[in-house]
């Protein structure tokens, strides 16, 4: 039996002169969690609109898209039907309660009256929105409205969850909860597609991810595999210097990168590190172990994109 | 993939209730967007209920008594009365132009409800459909509200009148697929002025609802024929006095057709702007 929920081969999309998304593939197995991760204008949500078909992919004939066996370019209301879409930007109907933004959604995809407030009811107490469940949408914070997209997104129930940023902007005890959800409905079998720039979101919760970068996939693999086996284990931070720092009293095996008043050196050696880090002041430096930020930073570059 | 394979992929694991879910039919996913537009629109009952049934008194009591008094018998038809008639169709046609112009661009632009929508199993075309069918309903209900005021006032004299509000209904449709199809082109909310001053109000004036087209001179009653207003208020005075006669029929095919040109060519650029 097949296990791809999604397939992407050779996907192109460009907007006039721009290559928004540059011979992209990857595949997504059912009930883990695939994210996208780059800058803005990376061409993250560019792709992922691309699977419900709210964007159509160029040169078909040259590319496949299968998403629950379906191409999204002929099958989209197929696709929409399975799937559940949390959007970048909030887009609630401001003029209703949350319940009534619930109901309305879910006629959207034809269910039925009577099933429709149970699914209301236990979607609110899953994302812990019961109370506000008469409120009015201008009432809510941003991690409430946040929350009650991820459950206006749960209410045909998704085989496949399509996540746009989903935290963006939030505190961390919202992120917190809406990670914990999301992996609740990952146990559970539900596929998820997330694109996000922040890596702790990445790290906690992909099981694959693809590093893109101007609309090309720069990195893909598993997270901790892709630090471990992609950059220097070790990092150590100065901070406070006046004065770039001199090199040449540095190693070659250390590798340093700097911005203003604050250098990185990655280094496979503890030791080294620990080194120069003894000729600085304490509060100066500070040792740790790299991350996927470091990763991301390296393969996609620390000047803007935009 | 074989359809098995597909059933397993679509097998939903999670174990709060269960709904069935399929692509809903064309009617039902119509008939939902229709819903939504209807509950925001009855959030607001008395604001948005009321003003229909004020707006043809306050018409009434300015121009066809106060101007009626000097203007006499137009047609052979006492002035209020030719006016009552009249003005069945302009709210249809403002209510109507209001939804798809400033409506529909902040939901497409400002408030990003069409990006939710079209999100859930629905196609721009539905979407579209819908939001046309909602105008037409909304204005059947300011016709029928005018209706009911000029009764009132004993200025309907033909019980046909009371099929008058479908008149207002196919207004609706003709102006709400008119402005989608303005809207298709606006990028700024402020152009829907020239949209509202350099063609409805005109089309107001110059379409036989305040007075005949037949002393107009020759180009400007040609011009006049063009206009959608001017064969919906054709057909309410048909209904109105019940003087319906074949030629109405023209009037009614101008309808139907302006309707599918006009919701088509939206459509079809709208989803241009909603799907890249």
């Amino acid at each position: 039996m097949s296990n791809t929920v999604i397939n992407v081969e050779n996907v192109n999309k460009s907007y006039g002169s721009l290559k928004a998304v540059s011979n992209l593939s990857f595949s997504v197995e059912r009930g883990t969690c695939f994210g996208m991760l780059g800058p803005n204008g990376a061409g993250k949500t560019t792709m992922s609109k691309m699977l419900y078909g709210n964007v159509l992919r160029d040169s078909p004939e040259r590319s496949t898209i299968s998403v629950l066996g379906y191409d999204p370019l002929y099958n989209e209301l197929e696709i929409k039907s399975l799937a559940g879409i949390v959007p970048q930007e909030d887009n609630l109907d401001l003029e209703l309660s949350v319940e009534q933004n619930l109901f309305i959604y879910a006629r959207f995809y034809g269910l039925k009256k009577k099933e429709i407030s149970k699914r209301i009811d236990e979607l609110l107490e899953f994302m812990e929105l019961t109370e506000k469940k008469k409120s009015r949408i201008r009432d809510l914070s941003g991690g409430m409205k946040r929350r009650l997209i991820i459950a206006r997104a749960l209410i045909n129930q998704p085989r496949l969850l399509i996540l746009d940023e989903p935290t963006t902007g939030l505190d961390p005890q919202v992120r917190n909860l809406i990670w914990d959800k999301l992996r609740r409905l990952l146990r559970e079998g539900v596929t998820i597609i997330l694109t996000t720039h922040y890596m702790e979101e990445a790290f906690q919760l992909c099981d694959r991810l693809i590093i893109m970068n101007l609309g090309e996939k720069v990195m893909e693999g598993r997270p901790t595999l892709l630090v471990k086996e992609n950059i220097e284990p070790y990092v150590l931070e100065i901070f406070n210097q006046e004065k770039p720092i001199d090199k040449g009293d540095i190693h070659d095996t250390v590798r340093v990168e700097g911005t203003e008043s604050r250098y990185l050196l990655y280094s496979k050696s503890l030791d080294a590190l620990k080194e120069i880090a003894s000729r600085y002041d304490p509060g100066d430096v500070f040792i740790r172990q790299s991350n996927l930020e470091d990763l991301f930073l390296m393969t996609t570059g620390r000047e803007l994109n935009e | 993939m074989s359809n098995h394979d597909r059933e397993e992929l679509h097998k939903f694991p999670l174990r709060i209730s269960r709904v069935e879910t399929r692509v809903p039919s064309l009617a039902s996913r119509i008939f939902s967007v229709w819903y939504r537009h209807y509950r925001v629109y009855t959030k607001n009952l008395i604001s948005n209920g009321f003003p229909p049934f004020l707006e043809p008194l306050i018409f009434l009591a300015a121009i066809g008594l106060g101007l009626g008094h000097y203007v006499g018998f137009i047609e052979g038809t006492p002035y209020v009365l030719f006016l009552a008639t009249g003005i069945i169709v302009p709210p249809a046609m403002f209510t109507a132009a209001f939804e798809c112009s400033f409506g529909t661009f902040i939901r497409l632009e400002f408030d990003k409800v069409y990006d939710g929508m079209i999100s859930a199993s629905i196609n721009v075309r539905d979407l579209f459909i819908g939001e046309i069918l909602f105008a037409g309903t909304k204005s059947l209900f300011f016709s029928s509200a005018v209706l009911f005021v000029i009764s009132l006032f004993g200025l309907v004299t033909s019980p046909m009148a009371i099929l008058s509000p479908l008149v207002g209904f196919l207004t609706g449709l003709m102006f709400g697929s008119l402005s989608l199809f303005t809207t298709s082109f606006v990028n700024n909310i402020n152009h829907f002025n020239f949209y509202f001053t350099g063609l409805l109000t005109p089309m107001f004036f110059f379409s036989g609802i305040v007075f005949p087209l037949d002393n107009l001179p020759g180009i400007v009653q040609k011009v006049a024929y063009i206009f959608p207003l001017t064969h919906s208020a054709i057909l309410v005075r048909a209904l109105a006095f019940n003087r319906l006669t074949w030629s109405n029929l023209l009037s009614l095919l101008y309808t139907v057709i302006f309707i599918l040109i006009f919701a088509t060519l939206a459509i079809f650029r709208l989803k241009k702007r909603l799907v890249k």
